[in-house]
């Protein structure tokens, strides 16, 4: 019986597997969750508990603007895919530079947030528990949509060079679930820090 | 009667390839490797190098304690040996291994080629084993500037405050920290690898139904890794914040929480136990039936089993802070859950016993290790109810009754069957058998020094004998039990040693094994032993959970029956 | 083992090439981490191998997968095994135990429970009446182990109607007459013979043993008031309208049925243990391939 493996008859039924990309990505994205889940947490163990001032009533505004380019970059990542997926390649490139673009300002947006509260209103990550919880939060967060316009920028930068074609649909799909996932964080971050810890 | 009908099979005749002699080309074969089996077998050599530093660490411990008074270590040197021993047992032994054997085994037993990540893979090994380099690193290079000690002292769990920069100058925790975050990347990463593996490189045939169990169980794990290695890895980064930056998460000063850590490590800390003990149910569920001569009793109640396992496993970490006050609320609550997840562990145990039950069991070391798992699990889940009924923890918590409870899961189970393990897939790893007499020996003598260790380790903590004590006075009725504890740390060691042993013999000068020594049924004994780099020269495909079972008795395919 | 018939088969099998890349990008991590600890310099390094592995795995990956090609030969050949079949001890038509072929399904037993528990009540509320002219007195009693308040309280108390009394009777009462129920569905086929004596007698008998040792620690106040007599006759209502219940319902075949014999399926043969010796020795002979 030695060196037989075993027999291979030809499977009558379509085998048909998960895409590895996709279902990689999603066990990412469940790790990162339970990542951003404890920061949360912390955050909202600590709303109200801190010993002295700022408090988040008198130092944040609501970044309405930079919050609707977030998550309207939610929706040109999937045009830039769909365009992708129909060789649209000029579509694609357009698409993409929008979602870097909207990015972009959000990223700006928040740097600016936190320059008006460090020069301004004095709250660094060493004042108190709400420095410390917000930073963190929202740095945890500013870090993942740093990475995922570095990507994104990568892929922008092949589909301008032509090197981008339909055969890659599946891995800017992988990516776009990357990009959508930290908007959908962004959401939970903008009703906790915003909404409910005001 | 008569003989089978022939079947038709692939036999593989490719040459095998001359092994490199060169220590240079040897070298650069397994530091640029992708094959899951090299990186597999890299994984479990770490983690037993990792194995022996920390059996030596608690050696050391326990001569430190056999008799009372004793000075044959410092106080300062006995915390750092109570640290690291528990951080390299946890995150550079217990976790390797068991990924080890799940990167050998996880691609053989479903038909697959390699993991789907063979990248990936090759960073995550590389990335714990930097990890754990970088926490014995901690003894050369901690102390270095500072003068402030040299490796972590501050416990296995490092509660807060002890962890601020006041209670814990210069960078010993630091090290513990980032230690611990770097074998956190590499265990989120092979997770990863095993959960894409097993969903997308499936052989044809192989439904989620006919896996084989442990692939299943390692399914599950993988899964618990995303939910509780990451809340642990959130609660590093806010300590290295704390110790860095200066926020105040633990910072009880400025209205932080010390409780917040222990909830935080605890998310992490009790699902751990689990994520260890599934990997080892793993190997029972596949080494059990293959010397019972029978196919596993109740295959789905088994998944199941383990999935409820997954999922009860996260609500039940604050059994671990009972002392703490949480309010009866929350002690209700926590008590309730820990003894519910006794349920389907007892079922598990159930369908082993059913197994055996009728079987014509085959006393292979392996099997006897296996066995001792069963009845020592059991004995380990008991003490586990009796600790999680809340006032009997208020009584016994953090005293050596809860030591002798963990160790009797962590080494009566999981060690046990890692043994276990060892001794059914080393024909296949390495083309030779482990001697089997030598195994015997190996057996007894574990057996009888792991009971003279931890069945008495329980009467000490009865007495009052707290946990991390340095030491103690000769009064308090606790020297001749410390004394019969020690000496069984003696009997274990020799029997490792043994072990260690016949594993370097029998490389050498053991049995050939042949494809498949076991007569077992699961695709990994369908190929060569060794197997070749590329598995399986064609993609097998399978119809039933134990393909080659169908191979071999052709007119009595496992499929009717499932 | 015998080779009847050959055909050499040659084949590539693609594999991913070696590459060292991911080891540099952790070992760049790793002291990127390890500068934060020892000095600026170690982590300089770190970042600088952190770029280097980056990019190296990036052109490993991009635009193509970076493959080595291994070439396999294989033979096809027949195989038989050196096993024989040796001549069994013909003790059952197949040599696997089939696990019950037929068994209750799972709302059989929530439905006996059901039953169970309503006829239950019937005994009781006859003692509660008979002993303390209420009929709630037994229902009091009943949810008085859920609250420690009412350890001490009077028999006039206990005869009264209380709503959370009342609510916690139905969930205890409720609760543990279900799961009893589950245990018929799932135990009665195992005890063909008997199911009366079994589900209206024994079980209930045992029932109470257990908890005549342990009532004293679930609920003591129930302890000292308790009249057992009254108690077992409940028990045993409970368990002959659960069990009739329960024997009532049609059995469903579980995955097991499959594998059985074609005759025993279709009918011809009404049960596996009413088939002799010789029998199954012959239906043996007759399906393995000589």
């Amino acid at each position: 019986m030695s060196e037989t493996a075993v027999i291979p008859h030809s499977p009558t039924e379509v085998w048909k597997l998960p895409s590895r990309g996709i279902v990689a990505m999603a066990c990412l994205i469940l790790a990162e969750s339970a990542i951003f889940i404890i920061f949360v947490v912390a955050y909202v163990f600590y709303i109200g508990k801190s010993v002295s001032g700022p408090t988040p009533r008198e130092v944040l505004e609501l970044p309405i603007f930079s919050s609707i380019c977030l998550l309207s970059s939610s929706l040109t990542v999937h045009f830039a895919v769909s365009a992708l997926h129909d060789s649209k390649r000029g579509m694609c490139s357009l698409w993409l530079g929008l979602t870097v673009l909207l990015g972009g300002i959000f990223l700006a947006a928040t740097a600016r947030e936190w320059y008006q509260l460090i020069y301004h209103d004095g709250l660094t990550i060493k004042t108190n528990l709400f420095g410390t919880t917000y930073y963190s939060l929202v740095g945890l967060h500013a870090t993942h949509v740093v990475v995922g316009l570095f990507m994104l920028s990568l892929a922008l930068l092949f589909s301008l060079r032509g090197g981008l074609t339909s055969n890659h649909t599946e891995r800017l799909e992988v990516l776009s679930l990357y990009w959508h996932f930290v908007d959908a964080v962004w959401i939970v971050v903008f009703l906790v820090v915003y909404v409910l810890g005001r | 009667m008569a003989t089978q009908t022939p079947v038709t099979a692939i036999l593989d005749k490719t040459p095998a390839s001359p092994p490199r002699r060169l220590l240079f080309q040897v070298l650069h074969d397994w530091l640029t490797t992708l094959d899951h089996k090299k990186i597999g077998l890299m994984y479990i050599v770490y983690a037993l190098i990792f194995l022996v530093i920390g059996g030596l660490e608690a050696v050391l411990m326990r001569i430190q304690l056999a008799i009372p008074n004793n000075h044959f270590v410092s106080p300062e040197t006995f915390n750092r040996l109570f640290t690291m021993h528990g951080t390299t047992m946890v995150f550079f032994v217990g976790m390797p291994i068991l990924f080890g054997f799940g990167n050998y085994l996880i691609p053989l037993m479903i038909g697959a080629r390699d993991m789907a990540f063979p990248r990936l893979n090759a960073f995550s090994f590389w990335i714990s084993a930097f990890g754990g380099t970088l926490l014995y690193f901690s003894y050369v290079g901690g102390s270095g500037l500072y003068g402030a000690g040299s490796a972590p002292d501050v416990g296995w769990f490092a509660y807060a405050p002890l962890t601020a920069h006041v209670f814990s100058p210069g960078h010993s925790t630091d090290y513990w920290t980032l230690a611990v975050l770097l074998s956190g990347v590499g265990t989120v990463g092979t997770a990863v690898n095993i959960v894409a593996t097993t969903l997308c490189m499936r052989c044809p045939g192989m439904k989620l139904s006919r896996m084989p169990l442990l692939v299943w169980l390692y399914l599950i794990t993988s899964f618990m890794v995303f939910v509780t290695i990451s809340p642990l890895t959130a609660a590093q980064i806010m300590l290295m914040l704390d110790r860095y930056v200066g926020s105040h998460f633990f910072d009880t000063q400025a209205g932080g929480s010390a409780v917040l850590w222990m909830h935080f490590f605890w998310i992490f800390g009790h699902p751990e136990v689990y994520i260890l003990v599934l990997p080892a149910f793993a190997f029972a569920n596949e080494i059990i039936p293959v010397f019972s001569r029978k196919a596993i009793f109740g295959y789905p109640a088994m998944a199941a089993a383990s999935v409820c396992i997954g999922f009860i496993s996260l609500s039940v970490w604050a059994h671990h802070m009972f002392t703490v006050g949480m309010g009866p609320g929350a002690n209700t609550f926590f008590t309730l859950s820990t003894m519910i997840i006794s349920v389907p562990t007892g079922i598990k145990i159930f369908n082993w016993l059913a197994t055996l039950w009728g079987g014509k069991i085959q006393f292979t070391t392996a099997m006897l290790f296996a066995i001792g798992f069963l009845f020592q699990f059991l004995i380990a889940g008991l003490t586990g109810i009796m600790l999680s009924v809340s006032p009997f923890n208020w009584q016994l918590s953090a005293s050596y009754f809860v030591i002798a409870h963990f160790h009797y899961v962590l080494v009566g189970a999981i060690l046990f069957m890692i043994f276990s393990a060892f001794y059914y897939w080393y024909p296949k790893i390495t083309g030779r058998m482990l001697n089997e007499r030598l195994g015997k020996w190996h057996f007894w003598l574990f057996l009888i020094g792991f009971h003279l260790t931890f069945d008495f380790m329980h009467i000490p903590g009865l007495l009052g004998m707290p946990r991390r004590v340095y030491t103690y006075e000769a009064d308090r009725g606790w020297m001749m039990w410390n004394m019969i504890v020690s000496s069984g740390a003696i009997v274990q060691t020799a029997g490792t040693l043994l072990f260690v042993f016949n594993m370097v013999r029998s490389y050498f000068k053991g049995a050939i094994a042949g494809a498949d020594p076991w007569d077992a049924w699961t695709l990994e004994w369908s190929t060569t032993s060794p197997p070749p780099e590329y598995n399986f020269a064609v993609t097998p495909s399978v119809a039933s959970r134990r393909p080659l079972w169908d191979l071999k008795h052709p007119e009595d395919p496992d499929g009717n029956y499932e | 083992m015998q080779n009847d018939h050959r055909s050499d088969e040659a084949h590539v099998i693609q594999l991913p090439a070696p590459t060292a890349w991911p080891m540099i990008l952790a070992l760049g991590v790793s002291l990127i981490l390890a500068g934060m600890v020892t000095h600026l310099v170690v982590g300089l390094l770190g970042l600088v191998l952190t770029v280097a592995g980056g990019l190296g795995w990036f052109f490993q990956v991009l635009p193509h997968e970076a493959h080595e090609s291994v070439a396999v030969r294989t033979e096809e050949v027949q195989i038989v095994s050196r096993r024989t079949l040796s001549e069994r001890e013909a003790l059952a038509v197949t040599h696997r135990k089939i696990l019950p072929v037929e068994t209750f399904h799972i709302t059989t037993g929530i439905k006996g429970g059901i039953a169970g528990g309503i006829a239950m009540t019937i005994p009781a509320a006859l003692f509660s009446i008979l002993r303390y002219h209420s009929i709630w007195y037994a229902m009091n009693l009943l949810a008085a182990g859920g609250f420690i308040s009412w350890a001490g309280a009077s028999d006039a108390f206990l005869s009264e109607f209380h709503l959370q009394g009342f609510l916690a009777a139905l969930a205890i009462h409720g609760l543990t007459s279900l799961l009893v129920g589950l245990l018929y569905g799932a135990m009665l086929p195992m005890f063909p013979r008997y199911p009366i004596l079994t589900a209206g007698f024994i079980s209930p008998l045992l029932f109470t043993g257990i908890l005549h040792s342990a009532l004293n620690i679930l609920s003591p106040i129930l302890n000292q008031r308790i009249d057992w007599f009254w108690f077992v006759l409940s028990q045993i209502a409970f368990g002959l309208v659960c069990g009739f219940v329960v024997n009532l319902q049609v059995k469903v075949r579980t995955p097991q049925f499959q594998a059985l014999p074609f005759a025993i399926r279709a009918g011809i043969h009404s049960d596996l243990t009413e088939r002799t010796y010789d029998e199954a020795r012959h239906s043996d002979e007759r399906d393995s391939p000589k």
